[in-house]
């Protein structure tokens, strides 16, 4: 079925001149080509470092609402000797970026991404047996951590894949997080005992739409 | 002369973006659990125990401390503690009884120390249990040092150890008595001893398989001047097993009093709490 439709598709795109999506580098295919991905198939690929996520955090993402808002799902990784034991992070981030600036023909920049992130850690070396605590011993979980980001990226529009028309970018992103426990941490000093310098976690990644 | 300038321009640039590149490094944190952190923040007990070798006390000489503990999520606290403690005169050293972080995180490690590195004198901890959650264990060691030591410091023996046996499920590994019967026997050429540690061995945090056993060393400790603790978030002096042996427990950062603790002769003492 599918195979029958995109070249139906390509030759009915063929006549007219669709108007070049906001964020594609060149004349893209009308929306129903691109429609033909499945909904489950992510829309770009991210790697990233730090941002309390991994040394090294890799994954996929999907993109909504005229690509303002994605959530991204990162596997992280810290060796043994950065943390006392080697250390597997899943996380879920979600952001959005209401501005995009075409600043040339192939580059884009994203000034403000706005986010959150929620993550959970594996192989940390003592984090709460069964039994060990009465409850509520701990009012904090070892493993799990939330917070926000805030961040910006710039995009290199490539051109196009021929054959389907999908939009092909390539971002370098930067985030400045925190996390709960660190922002705990600063709203009971409110005297000047930390600055809210210290509280920060930088992220740099990059991303590629496909 | 343009060249000139254009060097000139770039020397203030270099420096800048070397400052932008280190900053980031730091920032650049891999997990909660990330221990990296610049060198001189690793190793602090050694450093400061250097400190404090590099400043002896002449034997017979009356011994003066601060005692606290449990500076966890208290950085405010912290800062005036600093400026009180500088102002105690005839002060050797300071000891934080445990729990120096809320979360066992690296970074609570380095903000106290960024706090207490501004005492005049040096200023040692031992582990509690906070420090001990999630990777805290490789974080103490690698910014602070061992669980369990022991440092002489003009006539008197100092032990420091590990007794948050409830973080490691009662396994009997801590306190770990292989290590602290020997130091408790053999004084090192001092006249007289104290024990340091978190856990009280009154509290439900403490083993109990090894309560007996602890109480019972301590009790035939020669020159014990005294135990003492943090852990209770409260200032107490009792001596809870009626055997002669004193246990000290110290406050809290965010209970705004610290102890002044002096020391002479085989085994008097004298512990003044201070406000601050």
């Amino acid at each position: 079925m599918k195979t029958h439709l995109l070249p139906a598709l390509l030759l009915a795109a063929g006549g007219s001149h669709a108007a070049t999506p906001p964020d594609t580098a060149a004349t893209a295919l009308p929306r129903a080509a691109r429609s033909e991905r499945p909904w489950y198939r992510p829309t770009h690929l991210a790697l990233q470092t730090g941002g309390g996520l991994g040394m090294v955090a890799a994954g996929a993402g999907y993109q909504f609402s005229k690509n303002r808002l994605e959530t991204d799902i990162l596997i992280g990784y810290v060796p043994r000797r950065y943390a006392g034991s080697a250390l597997t992070l899943a996380s879920l981030k979600f952001m959005y970026s209401p501005f995009r600036l075409r600043v040339a023909e192939k580059v884009q920049v994203l000034p403000l991404t706005v986010g959150a992130y929620f993550s959970y850690t594996h192989g940390t070396l003592n984090d709460e047996l069964k039994g060990q605590y009465s409850s509520d011993y701990y009012w904090f979980s070892t493993d799990t951590r939330y917070g926000p980001l805030v961040g910006g990226r710039v995009t290199y529009l490539a051109a196009p894949v021929a054959a389907t028309g999908q939009p092909r970018k390539l971002s370098f992103y930067y985030e400045l997080g925190s996390n709960d426990l660190y922002l705990a941490s600063y709203l009971t000093n409110r005297n000047g005992g930390l600055r809210f310098g210290q509280l920060l976690t930088l992220a740099l990644g990059v991303k590629a739409d496909f | 002369m343009l060249s000139l300038s254009a060097l000139r321009g770039w020397g203030r640039v270099v420096p800048l973006v070397a400052l932008v590149g280190l900053v980031g490094c730091d920032l650049l944190e891999f997990s909660p659990n990330d221990h990296r952190v610049p060198e001189e923040f690793t190793n602090l007990t050694e450093k400061n125990l250097a400190k404090l070798a590099a400043r002896p006390l002449p034997a017979g000489d009356t011994l003066r401390f601060v005692f606290t503990g449990d500076s966890q999520q208290f950085y405010d606290e912290a800062e005036a503690l600093v400026a009180s403690v500088n102002q105690q005169p005839g002060v050797a050293f300071l000891v934080v009884a445990g729990d120096i972080s809320d979360f066992g995180l690296a970074r609570e490690m380095r903000w106290v120390d960024e706090k207490l590195r501004r005492l005049s004198v040096p200023y040692v901890t031992v582990i509690g249990n906070h420090d001990l959650v999630g990777n805290g264990r490789e974080a103490y060691q690698h910014i602070y040092g061992a669980l369990d030591y022991s440092f002489v410091y003009g006539d008197t023996k100092f032990t420091l150890l590990d007794t948050n046996g409830r973080e490691y499920s009662f396994d009997g590994s801590a306190p770990n008595m292989g290590w602290l019967k020997p130091q408790l026997t053999n004084l090192d050429g001092a006249r007289r001893q104290v024990v340091i540690s978190h856990v009280p061995p009154t509290n439900d945090d403490f083993d109990p398989a090894l309560r007996a056993p602890y109480v019972q060393a301590l009790r035939d400790a020669p020159g014990l001047v005294f135990e003492m603790n943090g852990h209770n978030h409260g200032y107490s002096i009792t001596q809870p097993y009626n055997d002669g042996v004193t246990y000290v427990n110290s406050d809290a950062f965010s209970q705004r009093h610290y102890m002044v603790v002096t020391v002479w002769g085989n085994r008097q003492f004298r512990i003044k709490r201070v406000k601050f």
